[in-house]
Formats: structure tokens, sequence, C-alpha cells
């Protein structure tokens, strides 16, 4: 009987242990959120480098500094390991100089061997910064350690305006924990493999190769420049705790962070109607949810600036998009609002016009360049003008192909995606007012709709844009691989439709002008360059119509102001980064009494 | 004079049969209702579309509106009757679930008949021919499917969900088969020389006919879940009033499992699915009787 006592009082308590589980939002000092960039995998290796890591970018993962969310200007930050830095006016040459207090969480220094360390991993992953082709636009040519807190890094000959970006994007790993991953004689064969010849194409197999070494590497435990460190992680949620070691403990106000595991948006909404999270970031929400969200007490939303536009876009090859007056008619007959109103009304604008670019970047790159272009507000008549321009004939009060044969607009868009699809059947109800047999057609997810894109199998399709601050980023959109335009090694070369991804299909040569060209050209431009360039590109995107911009998106957070506060305004600039930089910036203050 | 004693007119039985099945029906009300339901729905299969106009009418000012008069179900995110979207969408339900039923219901009976009669090797080879159509998981495959074959009409969905949908029939006729094929009046069909074509579908087929009829119509409730499911999961073409779009927006774009204002948008669907359900099973429940002499005696 006694024993019996036992086992029930021992169940009683691991029942009780195992409900705290998740949620938990009473616990004093508890902040509890989600990782927006994935979803947790108990299994996964605590390794910033795995794409499932356990690892959280702001609270235990930091890198040189955070990228602050500006329309136009790709080099602001604010710091993170790195305190501050130096740059030449060409980027040729970056010095960073390192918080000077910044330890790891098991109490060494972080020196400039992590950073050399960390840059190196870097390299065996490739892009941006570190690609090891020295003709690659933008990498780094040498990595010196300067002294114990500095490190000097050089650009290659093929410049890029996003260096200083790209190394200051640089995640930090210790040295003495991720070290051994890198052969003694890394930074010789890096050097080899920067060079030409079968000697440096070797070396380049021995760096990639080491890529499945770095990324499966598994720590014992977690060893973290940032203010907190994971303690546990289970498949409902990680658990992070304070390090006492962070340079700026000071300003962190939790002593411990829960990241929450979900498998869909419908549990994140459910996280933030039940109140089990303090902040959440950008998450798709129908306006139904968002009031239900709204009435949980001390839950509010906070609005910002997202460089993210959704467009219609089409394979020119294809008949008749290959004709701009067909690309247009559509345009004049899309009523973008009534798409936005459907499709995203809390967490879209819609588009002023097409430009490319993002309405609040549009205004700071064009100025009042914009209304010189074509609204494209609906006009049916201007429709009509433009089909009947491109050949396209009428039948029975629906629109036919020049030779008379039925014309079917299928839109396609990922199923994955509702805010798509209720878009595209928006749009497509629009066009079948106006005589046009318009369907949606949806993909089972958005890597197969990507596959089937890039195959060159549709004629229309939903396209994420305008990607910026960098206005290289955000034309390459348009005007890169999708579109036959490849850098390759530094050489920009044009591929024929069809043919290594390029589904977009638009001729190299518009009216004299390479969009593919000034695009590049974005990359290496001085700001007076960039602007010229970008007025031309906009002026053409408006006219030729490659996309149809639909609508821009909003940064749409939540916040609670229950147990914490201090929170970012609307519009902020940190809005994009995680809570855990918001903290370590000292904007995350305890409520009193809770 | 003795045969026109020993025959008896041709009306009668038929007039029986009627009046039998009439009896069967007031039996139980619910049997009534069961009919009326399908019919119903094949009314709305039949004649939906021409209820509506053609596209149904959309206010941007009613996006998600409660139900009401003029929208007994509210209406969707377009602002689009959902109650249209439910009537005018019964028609690819009901022609994917028909298709499913007559290709699984004849491509069954056909195999397990000849199955079953034959034995020897054609029971073997076509037993484990149905083997492997019963390992064949038939959710994952039509995942897969739906990634190269787009089943933009009913039919081509029905052709699928019917070659996939078979073994059970084809395993349950051939048993019924070989138990038949011992009784008296086949082997003095046999002993007449009758071929084996008049054996089969003029004495075997019709003594498993109201067997084969009622597992048509389970059929098409299978078909009805399989289809709604494939277009639930988002694998499938978007059609506005397929049930099982229906019922993917409601809950991914509308979030009706978490707020209340796409609701409606959701039960229409799912009570439409019900209610076929709960039909079919009811004129199922009544053919049993019709067709079972053991429980028509009672």
């Amino acid at each position: 009987m006694r024993r019996l006592a036992a086992i029930t009082v021992t169940a009683l308590i691991a029942t009780v242990t195992a409900c705290g589980g998740v949620g938990g939002s009473a616990d004093s000092g508890v902040y509890t959120t989600i990782d927006g960039a994935k979803q947790i995998d108990a299994t996964a290796p605590i390794n910033p480098f795995n794409p499932q890591g356990n690892t959280f970018l702001g609270y235990d993962a930091m890198t040189l500094a955070w990228p602050k969310n500006d329309p136009v200007d790709p080099n602001r930050f604010y710091p993170g390991i790195a305190a501050s830095w130096t740059v030449t006016p060409d980027q040729g040459e970056v010095v960073i100089h390192l918080q000077p207090k910044a330890r790891w969480s098991d109490g060494k220094p972080v020196t400039s061997e992590d950073v050399r360390t960390s840059i190196g991993l870097a390299y065996t992953q490739g892009g941006t910064a570190y690609a090891v082709d020295p003709k690659a636009a933008g990498s780094a040519a040498d990595v010196r350690v300067v002294d114990a807190r500095t490190v000097k890094v050089t650009q290659g000959a093929s410049k890029s305006n996003l260096f200083l970006r790209n190394v200051l994007s640089t995640v930090v790993v210790p040295a003495h924990v991720f070290g051994h991953l890198l052969p003694a004689d890394f930074w010789t064969t890096l050097k080899a493999a920067r060079g030409t010849g079968p000697a440096a194409e070797k070396a380049k197999a021995q760096i990639t190769g080491l890529a499945e070494k770095v990324i499966s590497f598994a720590p014992a435990k977690d060893v973290s420049a940032g203010p907190f460190t994971l303690e546990r992680v289970n498949p409902g949620e990680a658990l992070l705790v304070r390090n006492k070691h962070f340079y700026a403990n000071q300003n962190i106000a939790p002593d411990r962070v829960k990241v929450l595991n979900y498998t869909g948006n419908q549990q994140i909404w459910n996280y933030l109607i039940s109140g089990s999270l303090d902040s959440a970031p950008f998450t798709a929400v129908p306006t139904g949810v968002l009031k239900r969200i709204r009435e949980t007490e001390g839950n509010e939303v906070v609005k910002g600036f997202s460089p993210v536009a959704v467009s219609l876009a089409f394979g020119q090859t294809r008949k008749p998009y290959d004709n701009v007056h067909v690309r247009r008619a559509l345009a004049y007959l899309i009523d973008r609002s009534q798409v936005t109103k459907v499709a995203s009304p809390e967490a879209g604008t819609p588009a002023k016009t097409t430009t490319g670019i993002h309405a609040k970047s549009a205004q700071a790159w064009l100025g009042n360049g914009i209304g010189e272009l074509d609204q494209y507000q609906v006009d049916p008549a201007k429709a009509a003008k433009e089909l009947e321009a491109a050949g396209m004939t009428r039948k029975g009060g629906k629109w036919a192909m020049p030779d008379g044969t039925p014309w079917k607009v299928e839109i396609h868009v990922p199923a994955s995606f509702s805010d798509w699809v209720a878009a595209a059947k928006a749009i497509t109800s629009q066009l079948n007012d106006h005589g046009i047999d318009a369907t949606v057609l949806t993909a089972a997810d958005y890597t197969l709709y990507l596959d089937e894109l890039a195959a060159g199998k549709y004629d229309v399709g939903f396209w994420l844009m305008a990607l910026g601050p960098s206005p290289y980023n955000i034309y390459q959109r348009i005007y890169g691989s999708a579109n036959g335009w490849q850098l390759l090694a530094g050489q920009l070369t044009h591929v024929p439709p069809g043919t290594q991804g390029n589904w977009m299909g638009g001729p190299e040569i518009i009216d004299g002008i390479n969009p593919g060209a000034l695009t590049s050209r974005l990359n290496a431009a001085n700001p007076d360059e960039q602007r010229r360039i970008v007025g031309t590109l906009a002026k053409l995107t408006n006219q030729q119509l490659p996309v149809i911009q639909l609508y821009d998106y909003v940064n749409t957070q939540f916040v609670s102001t229950s147990r914490y506060t201090g929170w970012p305004p609307a519009d902020s600039d940190v809005l994009r980064l995680p809570a855990g930089v918001w903290m370590q910036l000292g904007m995350i203050k305890e409520k009193a009494g809770s | 004079m003795t045969v026109t004693q020993l025959l008896p007119a041709p009306a009668t039985p038929r007039r029986n049969f009627w009046r039998g099945v009439l009896r069967v029906m007031r039996r139980k009300p619910s049997r009534m209702a069961g009919v009326a339901i399908v019919a119903l729905f094949a009314f709305m299969g039949l004649f939906g579309p021409l209820l509506y106009p053609s596209p149904l009418p959309r206010d941007d000012n009613a996006l998600y509106a409660a139900p009401s008069w003029a929208h007994p179900f509210g209406t969707d995110f377009e602002g689009t009757d959902v109650l249209a979207l439910v009537v005018t969408g019964t028609r690819y339900v009901l022609l994917a679930g028909l298709a499913t039923a007559v290709i699984t219901v004849a491509l069954g009976t056909g195999i397990g008949l000849l199955a079953g009669f034959h034995r020897g090797r054609w029971d073997t080879v076509l037993m484990r021919l149905t083997d492997l159509q019963l390992t064949i998981p038939g959710l994952p495959l039509l995942l897969v499917l739906s990634t190269v074959w787009k089943f933009t009409s009913p039919l081509e969905m029905g052709v699928v969900l019917g070659v996939l949908g078979w073994g059970g029939i084809a395993r349950a006729v051939r048993s019924q088969t070989l138990s038949l094929r011992e009784r008296g009046f086949i082997e003095a069909a046999r002993g007449l020389g009758l071929s084996t074509r008049h054996i089969v579908g003029r004495e075997l087929l019709p003594s498993m006919a109201p067997y084969i009829a009622m597992n048509m119509l389970i059929a098409v409730t299978g078909a009805i879940y399989a289809q709604v499911g494939l277009f639930f999961l988002g694998v499938l073409p978007f059609d506005a009033n397929n049930w099982g779009v229906m019922l993917n927006l409601a809950v991914f774009g509308g979030g009706a499992l978490t707020s209340a204002a796409a609701l409606p948008y959701l039960l229409a669907p799912l009570l439409a699915i019900l209610l076929l359900t709960l039909g079919i099973v009811l004129v199922v429940d009544a053919m049993d009787e019709i067709f079972n002499p053991r429980l028509r005696e009672e």
C-alpha cells in the first residue's frame, strides 16, 4: 500500500512537471516566444551552421552586428559582437573592433581568433562574403588578426557594396569549440583555392568538402556569447538561461527564455490568443484571428516596414504573355486594392504601381519620379485597347487569342500560401468579370512550386520581389537568374529562356537597355549612380511589366504588455530583428509587479 | 394450361417488388429521409449550377459575413455566398464519387468473379494482383501523383481513386463466388452446358447484385472522403466551390478553428459531407432489407 502511494505521488509529480513544459507564462523572469525562422528539431545539434541547429539568433547565436531595417541603406547596423567598425569608402577594407567585455558563457574571452575561425567555417559553407572563388563579387580576400580584439577583412578585386553587410552578418562561434573542424593548414589551402589551375581546384574541393563535417558537428553543450545559453531542448520547446558573462548583461531583463515549437500558423495563433507569448515575429494572420488575438489582455500589434512585395510574374516566352500589350491589359484590369483587401488586409498595402520596389523604398529612391510612372489604375477601356493592340479577339464576350483559339489565364500559386491563393482567386474573379477566362492552379508546396516555376512550366505565377534594402537584391529578383542573367565568377552572362532556371524569359536588351547588366552594376555603384540606375530600372519595369506588383507586405508583429514593457514602437528599425536583440539594446524591461 | 398456371403474370413480381420497397421504406422513416437527402444532392449536382449566376456574385463589403437570411452560411473570403458554393460544388464531388464507385465496382466485381469462378491459375494471378493493389498506400501515392497530375476533371479524379480502391471488393466478390459456385443452381447450369458468360452474367452476378450495389454506394462515400481530403491538404487544383478547398481555406486562410468569423465557411461543406454520407448510409440500410430475403421475411 505504501509502495502504491509512493508510485502515485511520483506519477503526480511527473505529470505536474510535464504539464509545466509548454507555456509557463506565469513564471517570473521567463520570456516566452517562438523562432520565426525555423521549427524546433530536438535532435538537431547546437550548431548555427546547421539549418535546423538548436541555436537561436539574438539569444545564444550572435553576429558581429545587427542590420537596421532601413528602407534604402543596407549598411546601417546596431553593434553585436563587434562594438564598432570602420570601412573604406569602396568597402575594400573592413576593420572590426570587438566588444571589450565580450566573453563566452564558459568565461573565456571572445577574441579575434574566434572571429577568424568563424569566417573560416563560413568559407566551407560558401556564398556572400565568403565565396572561395576569387572572381565572385564581394568575396573576402584576406582575414587578418590585428590584435586580440581587432580583425581586418579585405575585399577581393571584384567589389560589392554589400561587403560590409555580409561581413557584419557573420555568426561568431567559439574557436575552442569549433576550431578543430578546420585543418591546421586551412588558411594555406584557402589561399591556394583562390588561385588558378589544378592545385586551386583541388584546394577548393578540400574546403567545400568540409561543409558536411561543419554542419553535422554537435557540441556537447552550448557555449554562447549572447545574452542566453541553451540549457535544454525537447520537441515542444527550447529553454535558454541567462549567460552571466554576456557583455551587456545589465540590459537583459528575463532570466530565462522559452522558445516554443509550432507545427503551423494555427498553433502560433493559439499561443497568442492564450496569452502565452511575450512576443512573436511576423506571422500571417487572418482578420478574424487578429481580432481574437487583440482581445487577449496585454496583446498588442506592432507594424513596421517589410522590404518584401508580391507580384504576378509572366513567362514572357509563352503566348500571349510575350506581348507587352497583354501584360499591360492585365495590369489595367487587376484591382490591387480589392486583391489586398481579400488576401492580406492586415499585412499588406496595395502596390501604388509597378516599380519593382516596395512603396516606402520607392519613395526614397524615386521621389516625385513615381508620379511620372503609369499608375495602372483599373481601366477596362484601356485594357481593351491594349488587348486589341496585341491582336487579341473578342468572341461572345470572351477574349480569345489572335488566331481565335480560347485564351485561358492559369495563375499558379503554392497551396500553402493562403494569402497568395486568396489573391490569385480574387484576380481570376476580376479577370472573369472582364471576359478573360482565368483560373487558379495550386502546387502542393513551395519547393515544388519553385521547381516547376524554374522548369518553365507556368505562364503566370506569384513571385516575391522587392527584397531590399539593397537595390541590387531588389532588382535581382526581376533581372537576375530567373530572367536569364547569371553572375558567375564575376562574369555576367545571359542564358536563353527555358535554360538554367530562366523561366521569365524576358529579352536581354529592351529599348537599348540591358536591365540585367544595370542590376549587376548596382552591386558596385556609388549612391548617385545607384539612384540613376534604380530610376532607369523602375521606369523600364513600369513600362515592360515583366511582373505586376500587387501588394507590399507590412511587418506585423505581436507583443504582450502583460509581463514586459519597453517594446519597440511601430516602424522601429529593430522590428525585423529577433527579440533577443531588442533585449541586448536594453529595450525590454520586466513590468513592475509582474 | 398447366404452364399458365405455373408461371405468374409477368407484371406481378415487379409490382410486388416495388410494393416491398415501399413497405421497407415506410418501416423506418429514416430511410425515407435517406432517399430524400440523396435525391436532394442528386438535384444539386444536376441543377445546382443552374440555380446561380456564373460567376457567383461577390461582395467586397461582406468578406466572411456572418450567417443571415441572405447568406444562411455566411460568405467566404471574397464575399461569395457559402451556400451557393456548396450547392454549385456538389457536381464535382458527386461526379468524382460516382466515377470512383463505378470503376471500383466494375474492376472489383469483374476480377473477383473471374478469380472465384475459374479458380486455379486465374485465381492465383488475379488474387496476387489484388494483394499487390491492396498493399499500395493510397494517400501517399495520390500525394505523389498530384505533383504530376492536376486532376482538373472529376472523371480523372474518379479514375485514379477507382483504380486504387477495387481490391477490397474483388476479395469479397471472390469469396461470394467461391461459395455460390458450389450451389445447386450453378451445378445445374453447368450440367445444362450453359456458357461461362451465361453462368457468370446471368446466374452468379444477379445473386450478388445487391451486395455489389451496396458496395457501390459505400464506395461513393469513400471517394468523397478521399477527394475532399486531398483538396483539403491543398495538393489538388484550386476550385473555390470544391468542398475540400472550402475546408482548406476556412481553416488555413480564415482561421476557422481559432476565430468564429470563418466558422460557417468551415461548417457548410462539413455539413454537406455529413448529410450526404448519412443519406447514403440510410439508403444502404434500406437496400440491405430489400435485397436480403431473411431480413425481408422478418
